[in-house]
This record gives C-alpha cells, structure tokens and sequence, in this order.
C-alpha cells in the first residue's frame, strides 16, 4: 500500500442543513504522519466538517480524498474515529465492548478480543475488562472508548474533543498515546478547545469560524508570521502601572506576569525601555505570538463564544 | 453494504436481546401463560363441575317435578341432586322461605320453582346462591326445556326421541378446497388463525419494541456516532433487524417446541385438558400451513422490525418513542382486528384486497389460508408484494435513518422526512 503525501484533503467542501450551512468551501490539507490540529469555537463546525469528511454526512459539494480514497467508506477501516459524542453499552462487559467495537473496525473475532485484552492493559483497566462498562466512571469511559478509536491501528485517527472530562494523570497519559500514534506512522487530526494541547502537540493546524476556514497552516510558520511581536514579562511593581503604555494594543496582566501585544509598528525595544521606567522587571522576553493569541484575536471577537475563552485559559 | 459488517451488528444485537431479561421472561411467560390458559383453567372448571350441585324442585301443580327431576339427574357437570321434589300452593315469598333460609344455610344450593303458563305449559325459576355460572344456568335451562317440550309433544303424536336427537344436532361444516374436502374446518381454522395471528402479533411487540427501545438508547447515550465511524447507517440498520429477527425466530423455536411437546405428550395425559381444547390436532397443523405461516411470519416480522426500527431512529428519548410506537404498531392491531372479519368473510373483495397489502399480508393472508385457500397464485402475490414493500420501506428507512440518527434533542418533522425520502 502506497502512502500518499496527503491523508486528508478536501477542496471547497460544503455541507448544508435546513435553514444553515455547516461547512462552507472549506479546504484542508493534512499531511501524512502528522498531528494535525482543528480549531474553532463552538458551533463553528468542526464536528460536521470531520462527519462529511468521514462520509458520515453526505457532502453537498466539493470533494473529499481521505488515505488515497475519494469515498471515505471504502477506506473505513483504516481510520479511526472517536467522535464528541461517544457513549458506550452500559450493559456491556468492557472487554465484549472493546472486543465488538474492534471487529467492526474490521479486526476479526481472535484478533479483537486479544487486541481488548492488551488496550485494556495499557490504559490500566485490565481489573475491569469483566464489568460491565456503566459501572466505569466517566474518565475510565474515555480511555474505552479512546482504545476503540485505535485498537485497529489505524492511518488515520481522527480526534473529537479527546480531553473533555480527563483529570490532569489520564490528560498525561492521552497524550502519550496520540504521540504514540504518530510514532506509529499514523496521521492524527486533533479538533480540541485547549490550545495548550494544540501548542504541545499539533504541527499543523486549521481555525474555522462559521464553517469556513479562517487561519490554516503549519503552526510554526503562522506564529512566525506573526513576527516577535509579543513582550513576555515578569515584574514586581503596583497594579495598573503597566497600563496605558504606547505602542500596545493588547495587555494581559496578572499582577506579576505580563504580556503584552505590540501595535504592528511598533519599535519593540522603545517598549521595553518604557517599561523599565515603571516598574522592576525580573525577566523579559521579546516572543511569538501563542496560537491562544491568535485564537482569539481570529475569532473572540464573537460575543457568541463565552466558551472559547473560558477553554483557551483552562 | 458489507456483509460481514452487518453480521457483527447482528450478532450483538441477537445476543444482547437473547440474554435481556424481558426476552428471557417473556420467552416461559408466554408458554407458561398459555399452558394455564388451556389446562389449569379447564382444571378449575372440572372441579367445580365435580361439586355436586344440591337443587330442590318445587312444583305449584304442573306436574312436571318428576320429569324434570329425571332431566336434572342426566346432567353430569355439574351432577346435581335432586334433594326434594315438592308439591307447593304458590311461588309467593311466604312459600318459598323455608327454601330460600335452606339456601343460606347452605343445606341445599339452589331451588327451581315450576309454575304453570298459560301459553308454554310451563315456567320455572331458579333460586340461589350463585346465579353467574353461564354453563350450569344453562344446563339447568336445557333440562327445564326438554322437560316442557317433552309434555307439548305427548299430544302432538311427535316421536320424541326423534325430536331431542335433532335438537342435539349441529350443523356439520366441510370445507371445500381446490385440494378437496375436509370435515369441520371453522372451529379449527378460527382456533388456529387466532393462535397464528398472536404469536406473530406477541413477537414483533416484544422483540421490536426492544429493538426500537435500544435504538433510541444507542442514540441518547451518543453511542451511535462511535458505531456509524465503521458502519454505514443502512448497514447498522440491517444489523439490526437481523439479530431482531434472530432473536423473534429462537424465541418463535421455543414456542412451538413447548407447543408441540405439550400437545403431543402433556395433552393426552390430561383427559379434561383435551375435552376442552377441543381441537383436532391434525386439522390445526397441516404441514401446508406451517410453511405459509413460516414465511408470512418472517417476512411480515421483518416489514414490522423495519418500521419500529424507523420510528425510533427519529425519536431522541423513550417517551418520544412509546408515543410514536404506536403510530407504527397500529396496521398491526388493525391487521389484528381484521382476521376477525375475514374469518367471517373469506371471500369478499375487501377479503382480497386487504390481504394483499404489505402491512396486513402476514395476519390477514394467514387466516385466509387457513379458513378458506385463495387461490395460489393470489397468496404468492400477496407473498411478493410483501416483499417489494419490505424493500421499497428499507429503502425509504435507510435513508430516514441517515439522518435522523444523529439528531439530537429534536425531532425531525414529518416534511423534514418527505424531504430526505426525496432526496436521493
């Protein structure tokens, strides 16, 4: 099997319900062997774009191409998917359920059940394999339902919110396992609120906003767009004596950390030395922009995104 | 579609039903019930048929007190008594006291009062305790008739025996059929068509009511997302139906097993169970019939399933869809509810009609078969036309499931529907 450049790409990529439109001509290209992040608030249409990209969803238009394939079907058990919205039998034993949710990712009955065994092992559930699964809490859940989406060692795994509702020890061990994958030569697409994550673990991203694409590209070259054009501060000094300083269009102040955006012409050094003047400065660092930065200067604009904020600073 | 993708959701599905609970209950319920219904009930009745029924007869001058005691004596269940029989001057509160105390005391359990009629000769009345039993009542009825009829036909010249041997008479019925003539074919047929109809109308209830209720629960729990990664939602669909329609046919296996081993071992055993069932065996279970049913039971289970499991796949919670499973249970009690006429009616158009369309087909077909054979070519195309209707609703639902199973918190509307039946 051939491994083309590309995992998933789709070109002008439309998908429209009743009254709204979902995705709107998005285009997005993920390179193969990747940890590909998708960004956008709520609502902006992240879940619907990966279920037309998935063939979940029948596009309206555009096209798909997914691991060399332009019908996502065809490749199915290739991919992995753990959708936002996952549940699991309650009345099933965790091992069955592992079991059954990897023979139809195409592993055969031995195989699955085998495959359960080990999965179950490593995220550190082997004491529950014979429970039945409504009786796991909802983090153990995760990790099942996490295993399910890669018991078949897929191509491409494609991730819907991993995080939400993991304790910092499983968020440790979440991400291990999606570097895993991608050690493992797996292409991964990661849609997530927490740009901390984004930052540690995507190379590549897209930001969509009302189902279009807004910012895309490999994250290092986007922060690098964006010039040094941050000032990083730790400083002693009253509140509110950094305020009001020339040149800056943004501030971020915790009373003992500071950051604080420059205007885009401003002299960044002219800055630094007011800053000097106002307070005693304990380490200073000229610095690129943070992709939460660019989060939300794309698109916290919206008033209708509370949840944005509050997910870019948990 | 993909085969072996559709096995592996049919095979969950199978063995989740199999081991639920309701299944299980269910599966000796229903014979358990069954069995009560036709032995224990019988039993019950046989004992008190057995109590023998203490009666005093009372005659206010019709002279018919001996003759009636005679009748009264014939009678074997309940066998009754003839404690006293009595000359008495009226039937007025008075007179009768002494009877009426006797009755509460419980020394006797009744009493007939004979008076003359003008018109018939005589009348009687009976006096008891218990007066709701229709079978004795009309027993004792029977007894006080042939006693009457007995003295109208002395003066007549009539012979008598010729006339109480035509009043126990029925009308024999033979059925005629292109295969040729058999004997008493009604009760039979309204037994069995009956009995058919139930087992259909119970399994479909049962099994597709827990289907569409897992259905809805895959959809609240979210679960049906993760499915829908590696499965196509038409495959889902038939994954479902399947180990459904499994899981019917087991349960349908031990039905009839326990059906059979109880009219071929238990039946015989039980003198009175056999009395009372009545039925000639070999006239219920012609071999003919078993397989008409066999494929009319599959395929009209398999029409249902994919409705109940339509319906639910537009329900987002289960009290959306114990509402909404009525809608789709409703041709199957109408379908219920018509055998009754087309018992009646083998032959009449709307017979013929109803019987060939889809939703009705299984039941109405089946009793059709049973009381009256349509010809064969009508009950192969009523066959093929269930058929189409299950593919063309398959069809139809395959798509309504695509898009309904993923909506959340609403309900898509009927036009909503239409409009994705439409789309291609």
């Amino acid at each position: 099997m051939s491994t083309p450049a590309v995992a998933l790409r789709c070109q002008a990529l439309v998908k429209r319900f009743a009254d709204t439109i979902a995705v709107d001509h998005l285009d997005l290209t993920v390179p193969t062997g990747t940890i590909f992040g998708l960004l956008g608030p709520n609502g902006s249409g992240k879940t619907s774009a990966i279920r037309t990209m998935l063939g979940i969803y029948v596009p309206d238009a555009g096209s798909v191409e997914v691991l060399g394939s332009s019908d996502p079907m065809a490749v199915r058990h290739r991919i992995g998917y753990l959708p936002e919205e996952r549940g699991l039998y309650a009345k099933m034993k965790v091992i069955d359920q592992l079991a059954f949710l990897a023979s139809i990712r195409g592993l055969d009955q031995k195989e699955a059940t085998r495959r359960a065994g080990a999965w179950l092992e490593r995220v550190g559930l082997a004491d529950s394999a014979q429970s039945p699964t409504g009786e796991l809490s909802k983090g153990m859940q995760q990790k099942v339902q996490f295993a399910s989406a890669v018991i078949h060692d897929p191509d491409l795994v494609v991730l819907d919110e991993p995080f939400t509702g993991l304790d910092p020890v499983n968020t440790r061990l979440l991400k291990e396992l999606i570097l895993e994958q991608r050690k493992r030569g797996a292409t991964v697409l990661l849609s997530t609120h927490l740009m901390e994550q984004v930052e540690a673990l995507c190379e590549s991203i897209c930001l969509i906003d009302h189902g279009r694409a807004v910012l895309s590209g490999v994250l290092a070259d986007i922060k690098a767009s964006y010039g040094r054009n941050t000032i990083d501060l730790e400083y002693r000094g009253t509140a509110g004596a950094l305020a009001s300083v020339p040149g800056v269009r943004r501030c971020e102040d915790t009373g003992q950390e500071a950051r604080r955006e420059l205007e885009p012409d401003a002299d960044a050094q002219a800055v630094i030395r007011s800053l000097l003047d106002r307070v005693e400065i304990q380490a200073v660092r000229l610095d690129h922009p943070h992709i939460e930065e660019i989060y939300l200067e794309k698109v916290g604009h919206r008033e209708t995104a509370p949840d944005t904020t509050h997910a870019a600073t948990a | 579609m993909n085969v072996t993708q559709i096995i592996k959701i049919a095979r969950r599905e199978f063995l989740a039903r199999v081991r639920s609970r309701a299944f299980i209950l269910m599966t000796i319920m229903v014979p358990a019930f069954m069995a009560a219904y036709m032995f224990v009930l019988p039993l019950l009745f046989s004992t008190t048929g057995t109590e023998t029924l203490r009666v005093a007869v009372l005659d206010t001058g019709t002279d018919l007190a001996d003759a009636l005691a005679d009748r009264l004596a014939e009678i074997d269940r309940p066998r009754i008594d003839v404690t006293e029989r009595t000359l008495v001057p009226d039937d007025s509160d008075e007179t009768r006291a002494p009877y009426s105390d006797a009755v509460r005391r419980e020394t006797i359990d009744g009493y007939l009062v004979l008076v003359e009629d003008p018109v018939i000769v005589a009348r009687a009345r009976y006096y008891a305790r218990e007066t709701g039993n229709p079978p004795m009542l009309r027993a004792l009825e029977r007894a006080v008739e042939s006693t009457i009829l007995d003295r109208l036909l002395v003066d007549t010249g009539v012979d008598v025996a010729q006339v109480r041997a035509l009043l126990r008479s029925d009308l024999g019925t033979t059925t005629i059929s292109a295969e040729g003539e058999e004997e008493g074919g009604f009760e039979a047929a309204f037994f069995s068509t009956f009995a058919l109809a139930m087992l259909l109308y119970m399994a479909v209830i049962i099994n597709g009511q827990g289907m569409a209720l897992a259905i809805v629960e895959e959809k609240s729990s979210r679960l049906i997302e993760v499915i829908l990664g590696a499965v196509t939602a038409t495959e889902f669909m038939t994954g479902k139906i399947l180990g459904v329609l499994g899981s019917g046919l087991t349960q349908l296996a031990v039905w009839v097993g326990v059906a059979l081993f109880g009219l071929v071992f238990v039946l015989p055993t039980l003198s009175v169970g056999a009395e009372i069932a009545g039925v000639d065996l070999a006239s219920i279970l012609s071999i003919e019939l078993l397989v008409y049913f066999s494929i009319l039971f599959t395929l009209g289970y398999f029409f249902y399933s994919i409705l109940f499991a339509t319906v639910a796949a537009t329900c987002t919670s289960t009290e959306e869809l114990s509402q909404a499973l009525f809608a789709a249970m409703l041709p199957l009690i109408v379908a219920l509810f018509a055998t009754f006429y087309v018992l009646a009616n083998p032959s009449t158009l709307a017979t013929r009609v109803l019987s060939l369309l889809p939703p009705f087909t299984p039941l109405v077909m089946l009793a059709r078969i049973n009381v009256l054979p349509p010809p064969l070519w009508e009950v192969w195309l009523g066959i093929m036309l269930l058929v189409l209707g299950i593919l063309v609703t398959g069809w139809l639902s395959a798509k309504i499931f695509r898009y309904a199973l993923l909506m959340h918190g609403k309900r898509p509307t009927l036009p909503e529907l239409l409009g994705v039946m439409r789309a291609s």
